[in-house]
């Protein structure tokens, strides 16, 4: 196909792997070999690009240059077809979304410095100029580094809010392309209740249920639950410390500032005042599931 | 070096939750700010629209003379150290202070000479070679504080980037970052939710609850004059001491307990109708005696008190007591010898004493 389009587009070229940025002065597209291909923009019509759009895939020049791991991976998600999927990577994987606001850094500054915080290079799919997916391998590595920790190096080095959304570790391709829609799917959606910059699969889970949970019914599971603490603001707020300090009663009285015991205090009159003892792992998880109802 | 100002201030999130409301202040030049409060008080979210990370749902924020809104946090001139003194790992201290400039496009030679006047004024000339692994919790602090200075930047924005070290070097961090700022003389906004770290590194503090500001002021000033209950429990540890009663002639009257109100306070008081009145007290634990020149001295504020428990601090004792079915804490000299079950006379310096309104919880003044 390419030999044929030379015959048509005399600038055509064919970007080489390792070179490291495109000519602005070309339109690139991609082929479903995988192939970046350029063409003068000056030797193109709008009709052209048009034209070229219907077998090709528009390629952004603001992008890095893919790299072969890249596009094997991509290969791989878009494939149909199972013999591609014979490659796989050498130790268990995870795709990691990231976001961050539209038109703030380039993502080759993005590549540059996520390429600084691990050992090896790391594979990212674009989805967009601000949204994409890390792929990171699970490695036993020395010194690694946690998401929080990647988004305050990061937010100090490209002044950039990030958000990650880190998807469960896979060990085989299989399925690849459900386990990337759907993480898609719930990293565009998750980011909109909670305040969390970094979002586990496992933490998204109970926002995603209680979500698709019809309205009323949210409403009516808070109001039933929480009683006459739903507009409680401070003995909420203590509730939510006490979840995320899993439960644990010290550590969330160090956080709130208040006093072992008057923490007890309180828990004990939110027990004696609805009969949930949020102590308990059945009555924390409901208390929880309604906390999240009521946002 | 800049001066910023926050004029009517406000951040709400999606979710319509206000996490900053109506917030105004003037941060004057070289100035080191504190701004202190609980966790979701709103404090990191006003320094986040600062730094532009957080959009301003509206008022207005200038640095210098200019209004900055709309200006992308990379142009704003501000450098930033967060809680999670974060370095890449496999990069080592001198990469690790070069990187932002690196990315920034900066000149070599410009890059080395900045990270080699950051190491000389951190004292990490002799660790550029090392990997993060291998310095201590302290030099990478030191480092990530080196990361923020080679921006040359006019303002330094922390969130609480002492609080994921130990007790021990906290404390020596505290003074690293004070001496820094003496020498560097950068604006410096701090967030802390630590009052200690706030009253002993604050040119000015800046105390926050639920998105507001409750007082602005010198750490001695806000220590001294709390504009309210909030400020007076949260400043100051152990935290003041809040009784209720009533005012009755020139007593404060916690039924059968009667405090002699001095003349000063109790003309304020009067003054302002609170005569019959409910009224908090509020009495820092220091500010509670149980010498004998001051037990004589003050018969009409003296109170029988039950030690509940007494914890020995070294140089001095915390007594846990009550009064009339409130408790307070009294923070007395060690010399004497004091346990739990003992029955004490206490004397209460409400010369230094405040008294707030039942209602609104402001001080009285």
């Amino acid at each position: 196909m390419i030999n044929q389009l030379k015959e048509v587009f005399s600038t055509l070229k064919v970007h080489k792997d390792g070179s490291n940025q495109l000519d602005s002065d070309y339109k690139w597209f991609a082929t479903d070999k995988e192939e970046i291909i350029g063409i003068r923009n000056d030797e193109l019509t709008s009709k052209d690009v048009s034209l070229l759009t219907t077998f090709l895939t528009p390629y952004n020049v603001k992008f890095p240059t893919p790299t072969q791991a890249e596009r094997n991976w991509r290969k791989i998600i878009y494939s149909t077809d199972l013999g591609e999927k014979d490659w796989k990577p050498s130790h268990p994987f995870r795709f990691v979304y990231f976001s961050f606001n539209k038109n703030q850094i380039e993502p080759l500054l993005f590549k540059d410095a996520i390429e600084g915080l691990f050992d090896k290079q790391v594979p990212i799919l674009w989805e967009n100029e601000h949204e994409g997916f890390i792929i990171e391998q699970q490695m036993m590595e020395e010194e690694s580094i946690s998401y929080e920790q990647i988004i305050d190096i990061l937010m100090s080095d490209l002044y950039v809010k990030i958000t990650f959304f880190v998807g469960p570790y896979k060990k085989d391709m299989e399925d690849l392309t459900l386990y990337y829609h759907s993480l898609t799917n719930i990293a565009k959606r998750i980011f909109h209740y909670t305040t969390k910059s970094v979002l586990t699969y496992v933490e998204a889970i109970p926002f995603l249920l209680t979500k698709q949970t019809d309205e009323d019914l949210r409403l009516d599971i808070s109001k039933t639950i929480l009683q006459e603490y739903i507009h409680d603001e401070e003995t909420i707020h203590m509730m939510d410390t006490f979840f995320q300090c899993n439960l644990n009663l010290s550590e969330t009285a160090k956080v709130l500032h208040l006093h072992r015991n008057s923490l007890q205090y309180r828990l004990d009159r939110f027990f004696e005042k609805t009969g949930i003892d949020i102590r308990q792992f059945q009555d924390a998880m409901t208390v929880s599931l309604a906390l999240l109802a009521r946002k | 070096m800049a001066e910023l100002k926050l004029v009517n201030v406000k951040k709400v999130y999606d979710n319509k939750v206000v996490s900053v409301e109506d917030f105004n202040l003037e941060i004057r030049d070289k100035e080191f700010l504190v701004l202190v409060g609980p966790s979701g008080c709103g404090k990191s979210t006003t320094l986040r629209m600062i730094a532009g990370l957080e959009e301003i749902s509206s008022g207005d924020l200038f640095i210098g003379d200019k209004r900055v809104n709309d200006v992308p946090p990379k142009d704003r001139n501000i450098a930033m150290v967060f809680q999670n003194y974060a370095l890449y790992p496999h990069m080592d201290v001198y990469n690790n202070m070069a990187f932002g400039l690196k990315l920034r496009k900066f000149k070599k030679d410009e890059i080395k000479k900045r990270v080699d006047n950051a190491a000389k004024i951190l004292g990490l000339e002799n660790l550029l070679n090392r990997k993060p692994k291998a310095l201590s919790g302290g030099q990478r602090q030191r480092v990530a504080l080196g990361r923020a200075i080679v921006r040359d930047a006019e303002v330094f924005l922390m969130d609480e980037p002492l609080s994921n070290l130990d007790a021990k070097l906290r404390v020596q961090m505290r003074a690293e970052i004070q001496k820094l700022h003496s020498r560097l003389q950068t604006t410096t906004i701090y967030v802390t939710h630590d009052q200690t770290e706030a009253m002993t590194m604050a040119t000015r503090l800046v105390v926050m609850k639920d998105g507001i500001i409750q007082q602005v002021g010198a750490p001695k000033e806000v220590y001294d004059e709390p504009d309210n209950v909030f400020v007076g429990g949260f400043i100051g540890s152990p935290a003041m001491n809040f009784l209720n009663g009533k005012l009755v002639g020139n007593h404060f009257v916690m039924d059968d307990v009667k405090l002699l109100v001095p003349d000063g306070r109790l003309k304020v008081l009067k003054e302002r109708g609170y005569d019959g009145k409910d009224i908090i007290l509020g009495i820092r634990p220091e500010d509670i005696n149980d010498e004998q020149v001051f037990l004589d001295f003050s018969p009409e504020t003296k109170v029988s008190a039950s030690v509940e428990v007494a914890e020995l601090m070294g140089a001095e004792i915390i007594l846990y007591s009550q009064v009339n079915n409130q408790s307070f804490v009294a923070r007395i000299d060690s010399r004497f010898n004091i346990s739990a079950g003992d029955t004490i006379d206490l004397a209460f310096d409400l010369s230094k004493a405040h008294f707030f309104d039942k209602e609104t919880e402001q001080r009285i003044k």
